[in-house]
């Protein structure tokens, strides 16, 4: 299983990746973390002609908090971002998706950017930009532009981005003090794909649910929002609110395949219960002082 | 296809190497420099046996290229004894606790709980099972590496084995 | 842990650490990859992608004319050492023959057609992509079913059937079961599954020299390659050299050399060159020869009383289209009844041919045996009403009534099943259980309780290449000890198990031993790890070939020193003279007399301290005997399996090292685990397999196995030393205790499908589908 032949090129700065991808002319890939794209390339399923390692441009890596906004550049490695206080502190529910990516070894090298744009239907951190209602910043030599994360992914590893964009940073919208982190994955062993997940964020004000983002993974095509789930829970008193109606209604959102890993039935039952589940243990906790 | 020329430091040594861009990691620690100690069983990264130590920390090198490690501190299994030849704990509690069978999967396994437990770091059991989640082995059903991970985060604790013969 | 203390036992029951780890645990093994033999060149195959049709175009020109290609062979361009294969018993049984490359016409996904030759493996992929090839495609025999009335997968042979084993007719069996109280059936349809050695298969084949070939090559014993080679090539086993210093795993896969090894040294046979294949891990899941793939029918019959009084069997094995063990369910047929009375029996096996990889050896080939065995005793406890464990007290062999023969004439002798059980039922309180059980079920949580006895037929003897084992021991002028044995490890520990053995008959310390099984022109022939034989068999060599050493100390220390050999004894290195300590004597000094002052020997004796033994055991299977039990949770909301006990009481006789057997028993239960939970060799309709990374086939990892609990008894074998097998039990009892005790869990919801593996979904599916009822 090695590689096909390519040629390598490490650009320094922003301006000179973006120089190669437009060179590149459509036979180029980015090379960031590389826990995804490696097998590919061993397995010959992918045979770039050259590859751009964004790996060594500073400007790429790092987090930002402003208030409880976060920026982050996406060549940041996942195990960095898991470390991250301010992070941790700004989006609770962003470090508790990162903990379940991959495996530690992986997050060492593999980034956050690298698992946002790859679009895996069964990863969690493009459902948590979805579920944040994050944005996805992209340039290209022609220019910059901020895509919302509902209209960033289109099926199975596949986004909106061009073949000469270059995803330069998440940004992440403010979600408040006190917001409860929404979290749970089923899978069969640590870090494999997930067979169902759920992530979100809520906020509650005086015990009606003020803001609500969940997102699902491994449920379809695409990481889904379920908006009508958050529509129909924004605005309730938590004692109105029946879980398991809503557990339907977000399933409902849902449109899962038959895989090796499960049968869309199995993942409709499960996705049902672990959302009934995780939002009313979420739904009991209390705001932070 | 790019050739390029990478200076680096493995097991405390410097090497000024030329290599083709898609050599993996693992491949030039193995061919180029001799250090076969490095195990690649499936080279998609997700058995471990792989991992060595960049720069301090535990990575898969069968998912980076050589060219890649240009500049880096790199250690392998060859690098985890005291120069001289003195198991270090992770070897010794492996060693102790009959954590391996086959040896193929050790390498790995090896880098990874040293990286997480030299020095001043005290992780705690959970940390380092989360860890060895990441690693793959046919002969042992995992019995031995708990053990070693339990001693290596109970300060030297031996853990009762079976009942006596 | 390895500090000697002065008395009888030092070593033997010691867990003694392993002196392989040294080298395994500092990155200083030798696997097959490590080896670098000057000019290699290395191997990449061209593949079919079709499971089943001709081949119209080969066009190979492409592939040819990449930089650094050194040549690029069909079976064409072999020819005559295109050779054919035999089975691991080396004998031609006839039928369809097997080549390393086939020709015009492909049975399977993966069949290797060509090989490139090149200055890398990097190099020799870029010229395999280049190879096209055009098929007219025919409809693929996938399963046992497609291959009864399908299209034969080998042209000019009758039908698929690659075998078939059976029971003598009886005619008066169906009256029996007809005139049973009781009669219950039960199914199981095992996967197929990829052995997946964390070291794949490789070989280095260097043609040293006219008649000379010098093989590096992942096996199970050199001696067995050498001589599959030596067959193969029409050489003699003194012409080839088989070396393995370390193997990463065999479990079976590697028993003997298979089509793409020797494809390998075909191709350095035709060049001259060294050669050098590794196998790479997307070719070790699809193309390796996979294992147990089999579908198998218990019936059993019991008189009012729960016992036992007919037992019918129909076996059904996929061998795909060219086996390396080629598998009707013999072993399976002479291993059923186990330990349990069984007045009648029959068996039905067939092996069957279609467009898949061929079938391979995996740890315990008949280890379905005690799956349906044992869960359709369950099954039928259940249906009669009575206890798991006391329908198998009235049916299990007490140890009165052996030696005893069963149903096949096999001798069965000094088995201790029913006090494994009984001193497993003292470390798991059934009843305890039971009332957590309905507890748990009250509140909607479904625990399992599953329990299944055994005996293990260990170091078989009586078909090549299943002798003896030899050893050949020689104390040096320094008193060290050096042993070469026909034996051979990947991964068992025979070269500290087998020195704690050397050191505690000679009276020397354990790390004054050194073991060499790597180099099969190094000592006298064995077929290496097979069927859980080496502590046994060549255990007894090793203490044979010791005493005759002890004896020669004696006698020349006794000769030299004026003294009687029954007042010599040796500890610690050191010759004693009993009531004459002034004449204590090192093993060195005496060691260095018998080298090199031949006069002070006894009159007519050989000089030197150099002794040898062959040694076969005395029956032709060493039984082990084991009861397992295991306690686990299914969760109700994902249907995911947690073991949360499992207990281990094994009676393998004399242990040798603990820590060992303990790894063995753990190994086997593991890969149990994964048969029963996990793993799936999957194929489409079109024979591609879809498995082909780690990402989709789950090996078990850590967080899949529990914490194992081992109890023993030590009933000593008649054979020398007391030793029993216990490579394969694990895996034998393991999935029949794991699958009883997921039965045990899911009887609210009614019976297990039947085809493993019992995964989330499955289970999933008939809890909500009994809940919806």
């Amino acid at each position: 299983m090695k590689p096909a032949p390519f040629d390598y090129v490490v650009p320094r700065t922003i301006e000179e990746a973006l120089a190669e991808l437009d060179r590149g002319a459509g036979d180029a890939t980015i090379l960031a973390g590389g826990q995804t794209l490696m097998p590919l390339l061993a397995l010959r399923m992918a045979t770039p002609g050259i590859i751009i390692d964004i790996n060594r441009i500073p400007e790429l890596q790092g987090i930002a908090v402003d208030g409880g906004a976060v920026r982050l550049a996406p060549v940041t490695r996942q195990n960095v971002a898991l470390g991250d206080a301010g992070l941790a502190k700004a989006l609770p529910m962003v470090t508790t998706a990162l903990s379940h990516v991959g495996h530690f070894q992986t997050r060492n090298r593999g980034t956050v950017g690298g698992s946002v744009s790859l679009g895996e239907p069964a990863a969690e951190l493009p459902a948590t930009v979805l579920a944040l209602g994050a944005e996805i910043e992209a340039r290209s030599i022609n220019g910059t532009r901020r895509i919302p994360a509902d209209e960033f992914y289109l099926g199975p590893y596949s986004t909106v981005l061009e073949m000469d964009e270059l995803v330069t940073a998440i940004h992440f919208p403010d979600w408040g003090a006190g917001a409860i982190t929404v979290f749970h994955e089923v899978a069969r062993r640590p870090g494999d794909f997930a067979l169902v997940g759920l992530v979100g964020a809520m906020t509650l004000d005086q015990g009606r649910i003020a803001r609500a983002g969940l997102a699902w993974f491994g449920m379809g095509a695409t990481p889904i929002k379920a908006v009508q789930a958050e529509a129909a829970i924004v605005g309730q008193t938590l004692p109105d609110i029946d879980w398991r109606e809503i557990a339907d209604i977000a399933v409902s959102e849902t449109d899962p395949f038959d895989d090796h890993s499960a049968d869309a039935d199995y993942r409709r039952t499960v996705g049902r219960s672990i959302f009934a589940r995780t939002l009313a243990d979420a739904a009991n906790q209390k705001v932070p002082a | 296809m790019s050739e390029h020329s990478i200076e680096l430091t493995v097991n405390g040594r410097r090497f000024q190497e030329r290599v083709e861009a898609r050599v993996t990691l693992g491949d030039f620690l193995r061919e180029q420099l001799g250090y076969t100690g490095t195990h690649l069983a499936c080279e998609h990264g997700v058995c471990g046996a792989c991992t060595i130590r960049l720069d301090g920390i535990a990575v898969r090198s069968c998912l980076m290229f050589a060219v890649q490690a240009d500049g880096a501190e790199i250690t392998t299994v060859e690098g985890a004894a005291a120069a001289d030849g003195t198991l270090n704990p992770v070897q010794q509690a492996m060693r102790e606790c009959h954590a391996l069978q086959c040896g193929f999967c050790t390498p790995g396994v090896v880098m990874t709980l040293t990286s997480l437990t030299d020095g001043d770091q005290k992780p705690d059991e959970e940390t380092l099972l989360k860890a060895m989640s990441g690693h793959l082995c046919r002969c042992t059903g995992y019995q031995g590496i708990r053990k070693v991970i339990k001693r290596l985060t109970a300060d030297g604790v031996v853990e009762p084995a079976g009942e006596p013969a | 842990m390895s500090a000697p203390a002065i008395g009888a036992t030092r070593y033997i029951g010691q867990r003694t650490l392993r002196k392989e780890d040294l080298r395994l645990l500092t990155g200083r093994g030798t696997f097959t990859d490590d080896v670098r033999v000057p000019g290699a060149l290395h191997v990449a195959f061209i593949r079919s992608q079709i499971a089943r049709g001709r081949i119209t175009v080969l066009d190979l020109s492409h592939a040819r004319e990449v930089p650094g290609v050194h040549a690029v062979l069909s079976a064409e361009d072999l020819g005559d050492l295109n050779v054919k294969l035999s089975n691991m018993h080396l004998k031609d049984e006839g039928g369809p023959p097997t080549r390393p490359l086939s020709g015009d016409y492909v049975s399977y996904v993966g069949d290797p057609v060509a090989m490139v030759i090149a200055d890398s493996r990097y190099i020799a992929e870029d010229a395999a992509a280049l190879a096209w090839i055009e098929y007219e495609e025919e409809d693929p025999l996938i399963t046992c079913a497609d291959a009864m009335d399908g299209a034969v997968v080998h042209p000019g042979t009758e039908n698929n059937i690659v075998r078939q084993v059976g029971t003598p007719p009886n005619p008066k069996f169906d009256e029996i079961v007809a005139g049973a109280a009781h009669v219950v059936t039960g199914t199981v349809r095992h996967q197929r599954i990829a052995q997946s050695t964390m070291e794949t298969r490789g070989v280095v084949s260097n043609p040293t020299g006219s008649g000379e070939l010098t093989v590096h090559i992942g096996c199970q014993s050199t001696h067995v390659a050498a001589a599959a080679i030596a067959q193969a090539f029409a050489l003699s086993e003194n012409q080839v050299r088989v070396i393995a210093k370390d193997v990463g795993g065999g479990f079976g896969l590697k028993a003997q050399p298979w089509r793409e090894e020797i494809a390998a040294i075909a191709a350095s046979l035709h060049l001259r060159r060294p050669v050098k294949w590794i196998e790479d891990r997307l070719e070790a899941l699809t193309t390796s020869c996979p294992a147990r793939e089999s579908d198998i029918t218990l019936t059993l019959a019991f008189d009012a009383d729960a016992k036992l009084i007919a037992v019918d069997c129909d076996y059904n094995s996929n061998n795909g289209a060219y086996p390396h063990m080629p598998d009707a369910g013999m072993p399976v047929m002479m291993f059923l009844p186990g330990p349990y009375r069984m007045p009648a029996y029959r068996f039905r096996g067939r092996a069957w041919h279609t467009n898949t990889v061929g079938l391979g050896g995996y740890r315990a080939p008949w280890a379905i045996e005690a799956m349906i065995r044992e869960s359709v005793l369950d099954k039928a406890a259940r249906q009669i009403g009575i206890d798991p464990v006391e329908i198998r007290r009235r049916n299990l062999l007490t140890e009165s009534e052996v030696p005893t023969r069963n149903p096949l004439g096999i001798p069965i002798d000094n088995i201790t099943p029913v006090a494994c059980l009984d001193k497993l039922l003292t470390k798991v309180d059934v009843a305890a259980f039971r009332a957590e059980q309905a507890a748990a079920r009250a509140e909607g949580r479904y625990l399992g309780l599953g329990i299944a006895t055994y005996i293990e037929p260990t170091a078989a003897v009586g078909i090549f290449p299943l002798w003896s084992d030899q050893a050949s021991i020689r104390i040096d002028h320094a008193g060290k000890v050096t042993a070469n044995l026909s034996t051979h490890s990947q991964g068992h520990g025979i070269e500290t198990t087998h020195a704690q053995i050397i050191a505690e008959q000679l009276g020397v310390h354990v790390d004054d031993v050194t073991i060499f099984q790597e180099d099969s022109t190094r000592s006298g022939f064995g077929p290496g790890a097979a069927g859980s034989r080496q502590a046994v068999i060549a255990g007894g060599a090793v203490i044979r070939a010791s005493k005759l050493l002890v004896d020669k100390i004696k006698t020349v220390a006794a000769h030299a020193l004026n003294a009687n050999p029954d007042d010599v004894t040796i500890a610690n290195g050191v010759v004693h003279i009993a009531g004459a300590e002034a004449m204590t004597r090192s093993l060195a000094e005496i060691a260095a007399l018998a080298y090199g002052d031949p006069q002070r020997l006894p009159p007519g004796m050989e000089s030197g301290l150099e002794a040898q033994y062959r040694y076969a055991p005395p029956s032709m299977f060493t039984h082990a005997s084991a009861a397992h039990a295991c306690v686990l949770e299914v969760d109700a909301e994902t249907g995911f399996t947690t073991i949360l006990r499992w207990v281990s009481s094994e009676d393998c006789g004399v242990q040798i090292n603990p820590a060992i057997v303990e790894g063995q028993i753990a190994g086997g239960l593991a890969q149990a685990i994964g048969c029963v939970l996990h793993e799936e060799f999957t194929i489409d309709a079109r024979g591609n397999p879809t498995a082909v990374t780690f990402k989709d086939y789950h090996l078990p990892a850590i967080t899949d196995i529990p914490v194992f609990e081992y109890t023993h008894i030590t009933t000593p074998s008649a054979s020398e030393g007391g030793f029993r097998g216990v490579g394969e039990g694990g895996m034998i009892i393991g999935g029949a205790t794991l699958l009883n005790a997921v039965a045990d869990a899911m009887v609210p919801f009614g019976p297990l499908p039947e085809d493993l593996p019992m995964t989330p979904a499955k289970l999933l599916r008939m809890i909500t589908s009994r809940s919806a009822a």
